[in-house]
């Protein structure tokens, strides 16, 4: 399956990704309706988007009550959003932190643009990338501290 | 009336003294007049500050703007001014950074905000959306920036928000304290931490999640599209990508003016060593960029061995890296690092700390200083204990630091000599280019709004070299050759008019004026799609030379008139010995009159005439300096 793929160290931390995904979805700037969301830590130089993984196992849509959210094309999670009901359970148990709420409490999670995602198309320093790969399961704490480790930065 | 693009449209006014806030409009006038950022702040500043306010007392107003454009994908623009009367010069203060919270501003729904008045006890704003709350600060006090930006976020107990922040060197009554924002984004230049500390603000915080829209989305689109290739396109871009500003250094050596051990030289013999070169090839880890950057040019660096092995940080950029080294003859490249990480944690403006230093070091070097006025300390050229013992010493006002706490000029007062040695100009000192190699930047230093500072013009055409630009673009070859002195106040009036406009739309001057962008041409269309004002090439061209004007207004009800337009005297009376640049001095009149009348000014005065402010629609202005 083709999937976001982020590499940490060339990230700039531009949020140029979190621009083009709240404008494609919601016709806004506005990082808090972005699907994708960097993080940070401006002391130590790091960047990482955070995204649905397209994870195998999605928790949240095994835990939502309505059976709002369901694998689509390009296994993508697509939200049914007549069905939600706004409850933010999803946001609560994904693992990546990759569901976000908007203010009222629906859920902002990746499309995958259709299978074209913008995010990718405008990454100034291709950081992210769109390709086949297997399940990626790294957190930012493991990345951020794989790259001070790489660095010789001693925290 | 439809409400404007870009803009979010209110303004919110903080009362320190009180406690309070309010929410104002922000005047469709001021919007179509001034723009943003830059204009928004003269403009008000101009209008509530009085001739004579106390830089330091409660009356001054604190104000930070930003511009249209930022909080949109329009590349690179992230940047804001933050404005007020500046206790290091007496005039117009003023200063820009970039980064991430200009944007969290807008997302937080305004374009500008102002702290008054003054709080009795210590606090950090924090405004989160529509809330605004003042936070007890009494356990920040004396932190450094970063300390101070992990403990408010862990107080919040949210990572997301963005600081600006001062250190413990605007707490101690440091002059030329800066305000830093993602920690290492120094708003740093003309003392506004100093205000901010003078106002019992430790750090403004903000958090939005608010959104910003555009008049025109399909002309905004298609227009950042063509930008996106520009830039992406630009002959400059891996130069930028890799080095930043730090690209310059080794191009003023070989122009020959390249500040050396206090501008006694253009070029310094260990340029190499202390080059963006070197410094991208040993030390840099990754890039990073502002907010909607697409060319982000920002790098952190990790020393690895020596002395300072385990320092790691952003930056720097030319003018810390440049004034570290060659400025005070130092070849530690790995020092200046750590000079320039010193300055951030404590608060400090790098130009002004070096120059105190450099200048320090000349007295010292020619017989003027002695050790013991010195504290004890070594001041021979690059003693790189001396460089970094003096920086805390600044920063804590403490021995001879506190001789250098109040910039260059109170310094040479206070010791009564060296006033001709100091590099600045109305009291701000001067960047890292000798403007003996580069004419057009030396009249910029000297008429600039803020100071001896070359972002309000920084006429980079002359480096070209090529009378063709200068014929083309003034009606004057010599505008554009750098020793020439010709056609020299067309070229800055020029850079000026046009480096107000950006600093009002704040996306970076770096890219889109240095880079050849955003051309009062394409300004035009930008601001036309994201806003909907429709203003000709011409008229927005008018806003530069408005908001020029507005300045100058303010600095001249503060007492500047033509006699402060000068520059050091070693500029205009030693010529450089060596280098590209050898031979020549700087002959300043002939080209303020060539600037003033380009300007419409008073030649004698330097008073901008009434005819000049009522084309340009500043009645008021036009009144109170007709009393003058």
């Amino acid at each position: 399956m083709k999937r976001i793929i982020v590499d940490a160290a060339q990230c700039a931390g531009c949020r140029v990704c979190e621009l083009a995904c709240s404008y494609h979805h919601e016709g806004l700037f506005s990082p808090s309706l972005s699907r994708i969301d960097v993080y940070k830590e401006d002391k130590y130089g790091l960047d990482y988007p955070v995204y649905c993984r397209q994870c195998d196992e999605c928790p949240p849509a095994d835990a939502c009550p309505v059976g709002a959210l369901s694998k689509g094309d390009h296994g993508a999670t697509i939200l049914d959003a007549e069905a939600c009901i706004n409850c933010g359970i999803c946001a609560n148990v994904c693992t990546y932190n990759a569901v976000k709420l908007d203010q009222a409490s629906k859920p902002l999670i990746c499309d995958l643009c259709g299978g074209d995602p913008v995010c990718v198309k405008k990454c100034p320093t291709n950081a992210l990338t769109y390709e086949e790969s297997e399940e990626v399961t790294d957190q930012p704490e493991g990345v951020f501290r794989m790259l001070r480790e790489r660095w010789g930065i001693d925290v | 009336m439809s409400k404007l693009g870009g803009y979010t449209g209110k303004v919110l006014r903080i009362d320190l003294t009180q406690g309070v806030s309010k929410v104002i409009e922000l005047e469709r006038d001021l919007a179509r007049g001034f723009l943003g950022g830059r204009g928004f702040n003269v403009k008000r500043m101009y209008d509530e500050i009085p001739p004579g306010t106390d830089p330091l007392g409660p009356e001054n107003k604190l104000y930070f703007a930003t511009g249209p454009l930022v909080g949109t994908s329009f590349p690179t623009a992230s940047r804001f001014n933050i404005s007020a009367k500046s206790p290091q010069t007496g005039i117009l203060g003023d200063t820009n950074a970039g980064g991430h919270f200009a944007s969290e501003m807008k997302y937080a729904g305004y374009d500008q905000i102002v702290l008054e008045g003054r709080s009795s006890k210590p606090v950090y704003v924090h405004v989160s959306d529509d809330n605004v709350e003042f936070r007890d600060a009494s356990h920040l006090k004396g932190r450094g920036v970063y300390e101070t930006d992990e403990i408010i976020k862990s107080d919040l107990g949210d990572r997301r928000v963005q600081t600006a922040i001062i250190g413990p060197a605007a707490e101690n009554g440091v002059k030329f304290a800066g305000i830093f924002a993602n920690l290492m984004r120094a708003a740093a230049r003309t003392g506004m931490g100093s205000v901010m500390a003078s106002k019992g603000v430790k750090a403004l915080v903000i958090r939005g999640t608010g959104s910003v829209s555009v008049s025109k989305p399909r002309l905004f689109e298609a227009l950042v599209e063509e930008i996106e290739e520009q830039i992406r396109g630009h002959e400059q871009y891996w130069g930028r990508r890799r080095m930043g500003t730090t690209r310059i250094l080794l191009m003023a050596n070989a122009g020959g003016f390249l500040p050396t051990r206090h501008y006694t030289a253009g070029t310094f013999e260990h340029a190499a060593e202390v080059s963006g070169e070197r410094l991208a090839e040993e030390f840099n880890v990754k890039s990073r960029g502002c907010f909607a950057c697409t060319i982000p040019c920002s790098r952190f660096y990790v020393v690895k061995s020596g002395e300072h092995a385990g320092l790691y940080g952003e930056g720097p950029e030319y003018e810390s890296q440049g004034s570290f080294t060659a400025r005070m003859g130092n070849r530690s490249l790995e020092t200046a690092l750590k000079a320039n990480d010193l300055c951030n944690r404590l608060g400090l403006d790098i130009l002004t700390t070096a120059e105190s230093i450099s200048w320090a070091m000349e007295l010292h070097e020619r017989g003027m200083l002695t050790s013991e006025e010195a504290d004890g300390l070594d001041l021979s050229w690059g003693n790189e204990e001396a460089i970094l013992t003096l920086i805390e010493k600044i920063a804590r006002r403490e021995g001879f630091g506190d001789l250098l706490a109040d910039g260059t000029r109170v310094s040479a007062e206070r010791l009564g000599r060296g006033m001709d040695l100091t590099m600045q100009v109305k009291g701000l000192d001067i960047i890292m280019a000798d403007p003996r190699g580069l004419k057009g930047f030396g009249l910029g230093y000297a008429v600039a709004s803020r100071g001896g500072d070359h972002l309000r013009s920084e006429p980079f055409l002359e480096l070209e070299d090529d009378p063709e630009i200068g014929e083309r673009m003034f009606g004057v070859p010599d505008a554009t050759m750098r020793l020439a002195y010709r056609g020299k106040g067309k070229l800055v009036s020029y850079f000026e008019d046009w480096n107000a406009v950006i600093d009002a739309l704040e996306p970076c001057k770096n890219i889109m004026q240095n880079m050849e962008i955003l051309t009062f041409d394409l300004a035009s269309k930008v601001i036309e799609a994201t806003t909907g004002l429709q203003m000709t090439p011409a008229e927005v061209r008018g806003v530069g030379e408005r908001i020029i004007n507005v300045e100058r207004a303010f600095n001249v009800r503060e007492g500047i008139r033509r006699k402060d337009d000068t520059l050091p005297r070693r500029f205009m009376e030693e010529p450089l010995t060596e280098g590209a640049s050898k031979g020549t001095v700087f002959e300043l009149e002939p080209m303020i009159d060539e600037y003033y009348g380009e300007r419409g000014w008073d030649l004698e005065t330097g008073i901008p005439t009434a005819e000049t402010l009522k084309r340009l629609g500043l009645d008021r202005a036009s009144a109170d300096l007709s009393k003058i």
